[in-house]
């Protein structure tokens, strides 16, 4: 069944992009990683346009299962530490539309644009790009809480500026 | 003790390499004029260069764009089957002919004065060609060709006069390891890209070694990932192959998902392979994945890579689907394993505008002689190398008349 888009509903999915971007930008993978819902089949995608449009499959990171999104936690914070050049990001994100997809769900689309500051080095644009969501809201009344059950980040750059640590 | 550097630093590299064979100048890194020497002996020179592989342009009027150097090409997929590789220039005021990446066309053409080519290159149109200069053919004015040859549908290009013919280039000793990697046969089905530009120099790009591997990579000591048998081989003009089983990863209980890591291969024996051929060209098979990395010097401090990932046209739907995953995740610029390689690319190019040399050490047995027989785990794999690009680049040793 569809239900109606509410401002109660947007007003939780805004929330929901904001501790996104909260965790993200903070460097917090652990909160990244709470974003999501915890079935097993939630997905974190993330892709080139180029690849996106000519139906390519291969993404920059594919994590088609919670475990996945848990394991790229532990690649960032266990494997690849004290390897990388630090950098911090700030991501910008405008909702551009809201669908209903029945049993509390919604499709979302949003354009994100994340800025990135390499340490001791000037701040400049990482990529741009549209996270196409599907977005569960969970619980009711004022405990009313969003959750990610699927993201797919397609991101703008024909060519990545520099390689990728932290997920977009 | 610490050392002292004894020279004034400017940058600049030496034109006289050391006599000790396991010292690189670092100045070679950094020096933009060293970077416009390459162009001309190296990538416009006698040397065979990948620009693809043919699964990239599967049907028909398919087309890519890429660089050689500064040299733009265009590699299309003709009515006859037969994949071409073309300066992407029109043969009129030389206006840049193709602007997208990649594509299906029936035709190419030029906006500039609507100079129309054929998915073959034959000029099939220009308008106004009565009042053109009187020596004016228009069969004479087709798309250039570069020269180019092809190995399992590896796509190689050349510009230099004397470039010896491909098998003799590849070597004999490089053939079995570079079919491998290639699924046997070249029939191959691309699954997509990862794109990414280093700040890197593009030698220091391609200088990465067997001594690394179970040092730098955090992720094989906690997955107890053991490497298994195996030999590294060099030939004369600059390639380096390597071979290695690949015993089953335990996982440690590490990953959540240890699917991941899952080896669902037919040949353990070659679990994992890479053809690195010179200049500037890596490609490995390792578990699952089928990785051609096209690679481009855009300049002295920056390189492009293009990595591409591949599935064998036989393969299930369920190989291909381990494939997508696994390549995605494991061999690229945010891959589990490669992202602190690429972490060192551009570390090694910071590093390395400073004095002195970098020093190679694991498995060097010789001061004088490049070594010919190395061991997996050694680094001197990367002396022949680096002494074909001495070479090449016509630097003398200390000593050397």
């Amino acid at each position: 069944m569809s239900q109606a888009v509410t401002a109660a509903h947007t007003s939780a999915i805004d929330a929901l992009h904001t501790v996104y971007v909260a965790a993200l930008d903070q460097g917090d993978m652990a909160a990244w990683a709470a974003t999501f819902a915890v079935a097993p089949e939630t997905s974190y995608f993330c892709i080139s346009a180029e690849n996106d449009r000519r139906g390519l499959p291969l993404a920059l990171m594919y994590d088609d299962c919670r475990g996945r999104i848990d394991d790229r936690v532990s690649f960032v914070t266990k494997v690849w530490a004290g390897t990388y050049q630090p950098y911090r990001t700030r991501h910008f994100i405008q909702r551009l539309s809201c669908e209903s997809a029945g049993n509390n769900q919604y499709r979302v689309t949003s354009g994100f644009m994340i800025m990135m500051t390499p340490e001791g080095g000037a701040t400049t644009i990482l990529t741009s790009g549209e996270y196409r969501d599907l977005i569960e809201l969970q619980g009711e009344g004022d405990k009313v809480r969003a959750v990610f059950r699927e993201r797919r980040a397609v991101y703008d750059a024909d060519v990545l500026p520099r390689y990728i640590v932290f997920p977009f | 003790m610490s050392a002292h550097s004894t020279h004034a630093y400017t940058g600049e590299a030496p034109k006289v390499w050391p006599a000790k064979v396991n010292q690189i100048p670092k100045e070679i890194f950094g020096d933009a004029a060293i970077f416009e020497e390459e162009l001309k002996k190296i990538f416009y020179g006698d040397t065979w260069h990948v620009v693809g592989h043919t699964a990239e342009v599967p049907n028909i009027g398919d087309f890519k764009t890429f660089d050689l150097g500064r040299v733009p090409l265009l590699i299309a997929r003709g009515k006859d089957n037969q994949v071409r590789v073309f300066f992407n220039s029109c043969t009129h005021r030389g206006n840049q002919l193709e602007t997208s990446v990649s594509g299906n066309r029936k035709e190419f053409e030029c906006p500039y004065h609507r100079w129309l080519f054929s998915l073959e290159g034959t000029l099939a149109a220009c308008p106004g060609s009565k009042e053109f200069a009187p020596d004016f053919k228009q069969e004479n004015f087709g798309l250039v060709e570069v020269k180019t040859d092809q190995y399992l549908g590896l796509i190689l290009v050349t510009m230099g006069k004397n470039t010896p013919p491909l098998k003799e280039w590849l070597g004999e000793s490089a053939l079995p390891t570079l079919t491998a990697l290639l699924g046997g046969d070249g029939r191959l089905k691309l699954l997509g890209y990862q794109k990414v530009r280093y700040a890197s120099n593009w030698k220091g790009y391609n200088d990465n070694d067997g001594y690394h591997a179970p040092l730098l990579h955090t992720g094989f000591r906690l997955l107890n990932w053991q490497g298994g048998k195996g030999f590294q081989r060099m030939t004369e003009n600059g390639h380096v192959i390597f071979e290695a089983e690949l015993k089953p990863a335990t996982g440690n209980g590490f990953l959540k998902d240890p699917s991941l890591i899952a080896f669902k291969g037919s040949n353990p024996e070659r679990g994992s392979v890479i053809t690195q051929l010179f200049p500037m060209t890596v490609m490995t098979k390792h578990m699952d994945v089928i990785n051609l990395r096209f690679a481009i010097a855009r300049s002295h401090d920056t390189t492009e890579v293009h990595y591409a990932y591949f599935a064998h046209e036989d393969d299930s739907e369920e190989l291909v689907q381990h494939r997508i995953r696994q390549s995605s995740n494991l061999l690229g610029p945010c891959g589990m394993v490669s992202m602190e390689d690429a972490a060192i690319f551009q570390r090694i190019h910071i590093g390395n505008q400073t004095p002195g040399f970098a020093e190679f050490q694991k498995g060097v047995t010789s001061l004088t002689e490049i070594p010919t027989d190395v061991k997996q785990n050694d680094e001197t794999g990367n002396l022949p190398r680096w002494e074909h690009y001495r070479k090449v680049m016509g630097f003398k040793r200390e000593g050397e008349q």
